[in-house]
């Protein structure tokens, strides 16, 4: 090793100590140990999640409902939290993908507060890891926070919701928010771009928060590829798992019309690829990596402030639903203590007006028994005289 | 037929009509012309108002024109009714197209609202001729703004009806000819679209929606059996397939109304592409006469036995249908301002 040099860092002899093999070793550790992706997806009913996640991992991932219960499901009224589970493997390496879904979202006449239950999931997991994180025992924990939540806007070709404002505000600020035009099948390509710069417009002004990737890399190309990625945002995308046959004889995953195939991994068609590749080829890392570091750290701060150490979050149930059912449910309770306190009180006015009666008849046996001993008294003075007549 | 002239607005002035005088499709107005009401419900983005544009083959309204600031978007807009009446020619009869559009149903976070408003509005033009009805001295200028079809706009879901639209067909079923239509219907393959009209069909008869299910005629009229297959083709058709048309291209020398995308053309009078060309001819020509006598001889008349007997509830016009019995037993009271 030569001597120091005059700015006090050691210098390190021409051959090197080895630093530069660590990212080898971690290569290794990684590939071995696999890793862990939590994906949501939440949009109304029909603008086809369940077809956009069995296309990105191209296969049966989550099976259409059928009719019978989509009915039902209609007049449920209510927002579920379905998850689904899935290893995926691919040349050695293990991804543990789990995908959430979220049916009932914004499918009915009155949508208010429909985006809680998203919500308050997102913040369950962070909890969950929370807690575990402050076990004795940190082994195997169970980590499904959420990487990244994607939004289907529907194609109405005019502007953002007010559902979709209110939600995704909501949800931007807990989790990786990924806006995306869904079915975008249905929208010219004049009007696809005009709807997207308007639904970006309405997320600038109104300060929603959505999923940034970063754009510098080490290469131009890799830049360049993610400046053409952040240009696409709201991804618009087709689905479909169905191989069909194009006007010049391809065989490609598309919809078929009468007026020709919709392709789906043709980028002049839909910007599936552009989102393929931010989900799983060139940012999973960095969407785990922001969850982390970025909105869990924010929940895990906000919550440390406020409570103590090891106690449980305080529960707030703002879920209007649960509401009326307690309401309900309480004057259930009230009305059957009233009966109930009746009952006692009329079992009570029996009880006394039984004791009163009883009371009287024992005075009366009582009187009785005095009018007997008097009559006994009087004839024994009466007949004492007799007596000792009687014996002279 | 007037092909796409790419004319503005049409500001066509008030016309006479007949409130009594029942008509058919061969009821020639040819002077006054026939005034036909129709109502266009449906979410926004579904293509109503492009379809407006399609039916009267010019710009009559501007679709691009109604928007609202992006500070404001977290905001719903108030449901709304605008009116446009436009003048049509259709097999030598002459025809005033009133539509009334209804921008801003179904928007908000919650929806209950609308049902009312839209209920309120029908009832108000059945009062108005009612009122009219029993005037000594009748107004001949009187103006029949009676709506009688309401188009239904469904979303292309491609599963079944949701909350919202079995809501609405059921509440105004009874007040209106209510003719279901798929918007936007271009976003589904063919095998998709036919799946999705069964779906829709069952869930119509699964909740007895009253919908107008071109019937046939009672008596004997001209070209019956003409007629009853007709219908029944029609009736196999619902829900209608629409697409709007956004551009008309030149093929071949003759203007053709299309929707370009990257991967082919939508051609919208083309019938493998949509049925708009059969709802437009239903409309305006083959079943005109049906829906306006429909209005009139049934609807409006249900209407005004039941509010003639003191027993018409808003609310139990929702709840029970049809059902006058029903009515009679709840013997709620409402009023509406004439």
């Amino acid at each position: 090793m030569s001597a120091t040099e005059a700015s006090g860092k050691p210098q390190a002899s021409a051959g090197g100590i080895g630093i530069a093999n660590l990212p080898n070793q971690l290569h290794k550790i990684v590939t071995k140990k696999g890793t862990n992706f939590s994906l949501m997806v939440v949009g109304e009913s029909g603008t086809g999640k369940t077809t956009f996640i069995n296309t990105l991992l191209t296969t049966e991932l989550i099976e259409p409902l059928d009719d019978a219960t989509r009915r039902k499901k209609q007049l449920d009224k209510t927002v579920d939290i379905n998850i689904h589970k899935a290893e995926l493997e691919e040349k050695m390496f293990s991804v543990k993908l789990n995908v959430v879904d979220t049916p009932g979202f914004g499918d009915y006449v009155d949508n208010n507060d429909c985006w809680l239950p998203v919500v308050d999931f997102i913040e369950n997991q962070y909890e969950q890891y929370l807690r575990q994180e402050q076990q004795p025992v940190r082994k195997g924990i169970v980590d499904m926070r959420v990487h990244a939540c994607l939004y289907f806007i529907r194609p109405n070709g005019h502007t953002l919701k007010p559902l979709d404002v209110r939600a995704m505000k909501a949800i931007g600020a807990r989790v990786n928010l990924i806006p995306v035009i869904a079915k975008a099948d249905t929208l010219s390509p004049t009007a696809l771009r005009q709807f997207k710069k308007r639904v970006m417009d309405v997320i600038d002004a109104q300060s929603i928060r959505i999923y940034q990737p970063p754009v510098e890399s080490d290469d131009d190309h890799s830049t360049q590829r993610n400046q053409d990625i952040i240009s696409a945002v709201p991804f618009a995308i087709i689905g479909s798992t169905q191989e069909v046959k194009t006007e010049d004889g391809r065989r490609v995953k598309g919809r078929q019309y009468p007026w020709g195939v919709a392709e789906v991994e043709n980028d002049q068609h839909c910007d599936f690829k552009k989102l393929r590749s931010l989900l799983i080829r060139t940012h999973m890392l960095d969407l785990i990596s922001t969850t982390e570091e970025s909105h869990y750290d924010k929940y895990r701060t906000t919550q440390m402030k406020t409570r103590k150490f090891g106690e449980p979050k305080p529960k707030k149930s703002e879920n209007k639903k649960f509401r009326e059912e307690e309401e309900a449910l309480r004057k259930r309770f009230t009305e059957k203590v009233k009966l109930e306190e009746n009952r006692f009180r009329q079992w009570e006015q029996k009880l006394i007006a039984e004791r009163d009666r009883l009371n009287k008849d024992l005075e009366q046996e009582h009187n009785l028994v005095k009018q007997l001993e008097s009559e006994i008294e009087a004839i024994s003075n009466a007949g004492s005289p007799n007596n000792k007549f009687f014996r002279k | 037929m007037k092909e796409g002239s790419g004319e503005e607005q049409n500001v066509a002035p008030s016309v006479y009509s007949h409130v009594s005088r029942p008509g058919s499709h061969r009821y020639k107005n040819a002077k006054k012309g026939l005034p036909f009401n129709v109502m266009l419900v449906g979410e926004s983005g579904l293509g109503r108002t492009t379809f407006l544009n399609t039916l009267c083959e010019r710009v009559v309204v501007d679709a691009a024109g109604k928007q609202v600031s992006s500070e404001q978007a977290h905001i719903a807009e108030p449901m709304q009714f605008k009116h446009y009446t436009v003048e049509m020619e259709e097999d030598g009869m002459k025809i005033i197209l009133n539509v009334i559009d209804t921008p801003g149903f179904g928007d908000g976070i919650d929806n209950e609202n609308c049902f009312m408003q839209i209920q309120e509005y029908i009832e108000v033009q059945f009062d108005e001729v009612l009122a009219e009805e029993n005037r000594i001295k009748r107004n001949t200028k009187f103006k029949d703004s009676r709506v009688h079809a309401l188009l239904y706009f469904i979303t292309p879901t491609g599963h079944s009806l949701r909350e919202i639209d079995v809501e609405l067909m059921r509440r105004l079923g009874s007040r209106t000819n209510i003719i279901p239509v798929i918007g936007r219907s271009d976003s589904l393959t063919p095998r998709e679209l036919v799946l999705f009209k069964q779906r829709i069909m069952n869930d119509i008869a699964q909740h007895s929606i009253p919908i107008f299910s071109f019937p046939d005629a009672e008596e004997g009229d001209e070209g019956d059996e003409e007629n009853v297959e007709e219908n029944a083709e029609l009736r196999a058709m619902l829900p209608f397939a629409v697409v709007g048309c956004e551009e008309v291209i030149n093929e071949d020398g003759r203007p053709v109304r299309v929707r370009s995308y990257p991967w082919g053309v939508v051609q919208v009078d083309n019938d493998a592409h949509s049925d708009f060309d059969r709802l437009r001819y239903v409309l305006l020509n083959s079943h005109i006469g049906d829906l306006r006598d429909r209005t009139h001889n049934e609807i409006y008349e249900r209407y005004r036995t039941e509010k003639l007997s003191g027993t018409v509830p808003a609310q139990a016009m929702a709840l029970a249908g049809d059902e006058p019995s029903v009515l009679e037993a709840m013997g709620m009271q409402h009023t509406v301002a004439a």
